[in-house]
């Protein structure tokens, strides 16, 4: 992917997109703030969701 | 060989390893494990050896269950995953084999909590989840005060797993503590994490800085390593007057800052560890 962006899903605002991007991380919305999680990556669509909140059995 | 990267959500550590596989050649396929059904019966892919990294240690304990019953190794195994993921078991782990450790109790009462921290030498002392991670819910609790105050937030708003008290005594560290990682018992690199906080995790803030490993830090991690059953693991280590003590044993390690402070390549060398769990299975 080269260049990639997409809407935040809280705030709507426009995420840049690495281009190493993953399904299941967790970035970062340049405008919100908020965490956001790609659901799924196909071709140069990109859905993104509300992270979900950190749980207390998270970590290494 | 095709290696499982079990995962809950893909951090920093795990693009790491996808990145180093594709460099190698290596096939490491991503699995999302809450799109999975764990049941034997239906399971149908196949696999050489299985990373686990789930960022939940609860599906993460899960994973390693599941896929050591159908016979394929998984980086770490049940039994370290089982000793790790619980301090007191780590800290048991490690005094019985006589590696210097924090000293520490577990009690399940206020009471038995002020006399264990009279065991331990006094105040200050630190509390902990005896499940938990990145430095959360920790609290030095430095008088009876705040003993009884914290203890009683446990008790009536905690859950079940909170009611256990897992006591370390209070280490004076000099703002940093070493992480040492470690693959296969052997020791690949180490960190400083330095921070004016006497929490020194990373994800609280404090800073990495490289930390060269001498013979005697080697020995201790080596050792820490071998009693709670090797694989890849993130070692904590104070400096005391003393000598070295360990404080815990991470089993999912992160090891992001780790790579990017000392230049070593610790995703490849999982990776190689990978090719050498798969040859012994």
């Amino acid at each position: 992917m080269n260049n990639l962006t997409t809407n935040c899903p809280i705030c709507d605002g426009e995420i840049n997109l690495p281009p190493d991007l993953e399904e299941s991380e967790i970035i970062t919305c340049d405008e919100c703030k908020n965490r956001v999680v790609v659901s799924s990556i196909a071709g140069s669509k990109v859905i993104l969701e509300e992270a979900p909140e950190i749980e207390e059995d998270w970590g290494e | 060989m095709r290696i499982a990267l079990i995962h809950s959500t893909i951090r920093g550590d795990e693009k790491l390893l996808i990145k180093a596989a594709k460099k190698r050649k290596i096939e490491l396929v991503p699995v999302d494990i809450r799109k999975k059904i764990l049941n034997p019966d239906t399971w149908k892919d196949k696999f050489d050896v299985v990373i686990e990294r789930c960022i939940s240690t609860t599906f993460g304990s899960h994973a390693v269950s599941f896929f050591e019953s159908i016979g394929i190794p998984v980086i770490n195994s049940m039994k370290v995953a089982r000793v790790c993921e619980d301090k007191f078991a780590t800290s048991l782990s490690l005094k019985r084999l006589k590696i210097p450790t924090v000293p520490f109790a577990l009690v399940f009462t206020e009471e038995q909590a002020a006399k264990a921290i009279q065991q331990l030498g006094g105040y200050p002392v630190v509390l902990k989840p005896a499940k938990g991670s990145w430095g959360r819910l920790l609290a030095k609790i430095n008088d009876r005060d705040a003993l009884e105050a914290v203890l009683e937030q446990k008790m009536v708003l905690g859950t079940p797993p909170h009611k256990a008290f897992y006591i370390q005594k209070y280490v004076e560290k000099n703002g940093r503590d070493i992480r040492v990682t470690t693959v296969g018992n052997k020791v690949i690199c180490a960190i400083y994490r330095v921070s004016t906080h006497w929490i020194t995790n990373t994800s609280r803030g404090a800073k990495a800085l490289r930390c060269k490993v001498d013979k005697e830090l080697e020995k201790i991690s080596v050792s820490a390593s071998k009693a709670v059953g090797g694989g890849v693991l993130g070692i904590d280590v104070f400096e005391t007057e003393d000598g070295y003590v360990v404080n815990e044993v991470n089993h999912t390690t992160e090891f992001k800052n780790v790579q990017a402070v000392t230049g070593v390549d610790v995703a490849s060398v999982i990776l190689s560890y990978c090719k050498e769990v798969s040859k012994h299975a």
